[in-house]
């Protein structure tokens, strides 16, 4: 059977869902829509998609579709997946979840309760690494988990970040977290994993680092450091918007092993418990830490050769068993209490630094 | 009688405000993005202290920004447009908010739209090697298969011509070959690749259709006030136009001694037929960034013809040598300034007692 998939929003992200889409046999990418038509009508002409609209509730009508992806600013995913699920369609939903966690919450209802399945995209804890890492957690390697960091580093000279500075009404300007909220999904669902499902303690500060525009646009922070405690665990969360380069990695502590995964880099590295004494054991570290970024470029050549590492391939992997989980009514590929829990946490940190900042 | 430049804080619009004050136009606005990008205008007001000058701050994108923009307007100089980035944002900043203004302008008479328009609109991938492109040249048919900048500028002018018919209004368009000057990129993509601080020369003996920034502004000017210029298209290029060697050859004795490799043009073709299949084969793991109809459109060898833009009275304001001289000058300023930026910070980081800010302190 092959899944017929609609896009409804057709900013610049939605390039990359057209593209993954079209890779993925059991899919057929079949109409997209924009409010602006002329958005709509680009990309259907670039990637060959048959048909476009500007009008949601049209193409809803017209076309038979499966999933529904929705590429849209947060404060209309609540509206549309609505629509989407009530139309009989899967939402397949770009981060973050929606403007807050209660409107998260309730859009997951509402799938449920048309029962339909919907997920969001972490594509990053699909990527190889992230893969890796679960694995290595699952055969016991790490241990207990003691504390996580989780790194963002973000370029406000490129495109995004532009658009959002160049203009007070952009509409990252419209959420409680502005430029946090919308791409801490990013740093917060690697930390979520591995906390305690019970009350957490998080403080957050965040400060503007860059230049005064002078305008509107001076209200984004763009420097962010939280801290997350639990009884026995805790996290660190940064994001930053100057540190160069701007790295995307994670180091999860555990009683056996620590371990480090740079997204940037597609590596996962071990560090263990030194067992050779004396001075010969501060002697071999480094060699031991080369010898595994050789087998793990190795592994990525192998991948790359193999045609594997496009750049994407963590979001055609996390569409891939979303798409399955419909077709052969399995569970989904990312439990909603965990797409739940990054939203709360998001809400607090924002509560936190857009409070401190307006005292 | 109100005219309105769009763009007027970019490389082409401040050049156009200055040129339709030279020509005695006294009553301009100037639609700028920023409220900070005000300042740039300053000078030139004091230049011309006779003239008025409003600014319209505000964003096409946006319907009510583009109402306020072309109120009062009689004559519109459209040069806002995005030249980098996605697709998604070339078509938002450039055809949505040309859509925008159209429906702002609306039935309003008497109107006359100048759109700035590029050479990038016509579909030159048929054309033999060596053909003349003129403005009868067939636009491009196959838009998709071009890079977004183009596609969106064909977008753009199609936009313009849709309305034109449905309202009437006077309409010209100017379609710029390679504008340069102070303040732009030193390399066309005609000229070839730049990969790692390499130049992989492509263009070899092609013409470089360039034509500098106050002499594309004349022409935008010329043909826009021209009384016969209403439904007519220019081609704009300066004379005298230096290949694409000539250009990097006199580009590394004035400004940078880049490295440069020289690709020919069936290498170049047989390059990208390789990255298609490969592009192809690995479902897309390498974007196809080259594609044979590319390499046609850029590096087909085209000549140039600017005999229409003559004939209405265009005067070359700066030959070419005088013009390549100052851009050259003001690129190594450009090179130079990043360069002793950078020995600056290696002083502070390395013996921080002779920097800047150590000299500040001592005499704080």
């Amino acid at each position: 059977m092959t899944l017929n998939i609609g896009i409804v929003g057709c900013g610049k992200i939605a390039d990359s869902h057209a593209e993954e889409i079209q890779k993925i046999s059991c899919a057929r990418l079949v109409a997209v829509c924009d409010l602006e038509s002329i958005l709509a009508e680009q990309i259907a002409l670039r990637y060959s998609i048959p048909h476009w609209y500007a009008d949601f509730d049209r193409m809803l009508s017209e076309q038979r579709l499966d999933v529904i992806h929705i590429a849209t600013p947060p404060d209309s995913h609540l509206a549309l997946a609505r629509k989407a699920a009530q139309s009989g369609c899967h939402v397949f939903l770009e981060k973050p979840l929606a403007m807050n966690a209660k409107d998260g919450r309730r859009l997951i209802e509402c799938v449920q309760q048309a029962g339909r399945k919907m997920t969001i995209n972490h594509w990053y804890n699909f990527e190889a690494p992230a893969l890796a890492l679960k694995e290595f957690v699952a055969r016991g390697q790490l241990g207990e988990p003691v504390h996580i960091e989780s790194f963002y580093g973000y370029d406000l000279a490129d495109g995004f970040g532009q658009a959002l500075l160049s203009d007070d009404r952009h509409w990252v300007h419209r959420l409680p977290g502005k430029l946090f909220q919308n791409n801490l999904d990013h740093a917060i669902n690697k930390v979520t994993p591995f906390l305690p499902d019970e009350p957490l303690e998080i403080v957050a500060r965040a400060y503007r680092r860059r230049q005064s525009n002078d305008d509107n646009t001076d209200g984004v922070m763009d420097e962010l450091r939280v801290m997350i405690l639990g009884a026995r665990v805790s996290a660190y969360v940064t994001f930053s918007s100057h540190a160069r380069p701007a790295g995307h990695f994670m180091r999860v502590y555990g009683t056996k092993n620590t371990a480090h995964v740079d997204f940037a880099f597609r590596t996962m590295l071990v560090e263990g418990r030194q067992s050779v004494p004396s001075a010969l054991g501060r002697l071999l570290p480094p060699f031991q830490s080369s010898w595994q970024n050789v087998r793990q470029a190795a592994r990525n050549v192998q991948e790359f050769a193999g045609s594997r590492a496009h750049y994407f391939a963590g979001l055609n992997r996390l569409l891939s068993q979303f798409y399955d989980s419909i077709l052969h009514e399995t569970q989904v590929p990312i439990a909603y209490s965990d797409i739940l829990r990054v939203s709360e946490i998001t809400d607090e940190i924002s509560a936190q630094v857009y409070a401190v900042s307006m005292v | 009688m109100k005219l309105l430049v769009t763009g007027a804080a970019g490389f082409l619009g401040g050049a156009v405000v200055e040129r339709l004050l030279a020509h005695g136009y006294t009553d301009l606005r100037c639609n700028l993005r920023r409220r900070t990008d005000i300042r740039k205008f300053d000078a030139l007001s004091r230049r011309y202290p006779h003239a008025s000058i409003d600014y319209c701050v505000g964003n096409l994108k946006y319907r009510e920004d583009a109402a306020r923009a072309v109120d009062g307007a009689e004559l519109i100089f459209h040069l806002a447009a995005r030249k980098k980035g996605v697709a998604a944002d070339l078509f938002l900043d450039s055809v949505v908010g040309s859509r925008n203004l159209l429906e702002a302008i609306g039935d309003r008479r008497p109107m006359r739209i100048v759109l700035a328009s590029s050479f990038g609109v016509y579909g030159v991938a048929g054309l033999s090697r060596g053909a003349k492109v003129d403005e009868q040249t067939p636009l491009e048919p196959r838009p998709e298969w071009r890079d977004p900048y183009s596609h969106a500028k064909l977008r753009q002018e199609e936009l313009f011509w849709t309305y034109q018919r449905q309202n009437n209004f006077d309409l010209v368009v100017v379609r710029p070959g390679v504008i340069y000057g102070p303040g732009s990129g030193h390399f066309s993509d005609r000229i070839g690749l730049t990969i790692g601080g390499w130049q992989l020369q492509v263009g070899g003996g092609n013409p470089l259709p360039l034509t500098f920034v106050e002499n594309c502004a004349e022409a935008m000017v010329v043909a826009g006030t021209h009384p016969d210029g209403a439904g007519q298209v220019y081609n704009v290029h300066d004379d005298d136009l230096p290949t694409c060697r000539e250009y990097l050859r006199a580009y590394k004795k004035s400004v940078a001694n880049v490295q440069s490799v020289r690709v020919p043009y069936f290498g170049m073709q047989i390059l990208s037929r390789m990255l298609v299949k490969y592009h192809r084969y690995s479902r897309g793991q390498l974007p196809a960034i080259l594609t044979p109809y590319k390499v046609r459109n850029l590096w087909g060898g085209n000549r140039f013809d600017n005999s229409k833009l003559h004939s209405i009275g265009w005067k070359q304001l700066v030959p070419t040598a005088e013009a390549l001289r100052r851009s050259f000058a003001a690129f190594r300023d450009e090179l130079d300034e990043v360069t002793s930026r950078m020995q600056i910070t290696a002083t502070v980081i390395t013996d921080p007692g002779k920097g800047p800010a150590a000299q500040f302190r001592s005499s704080v």
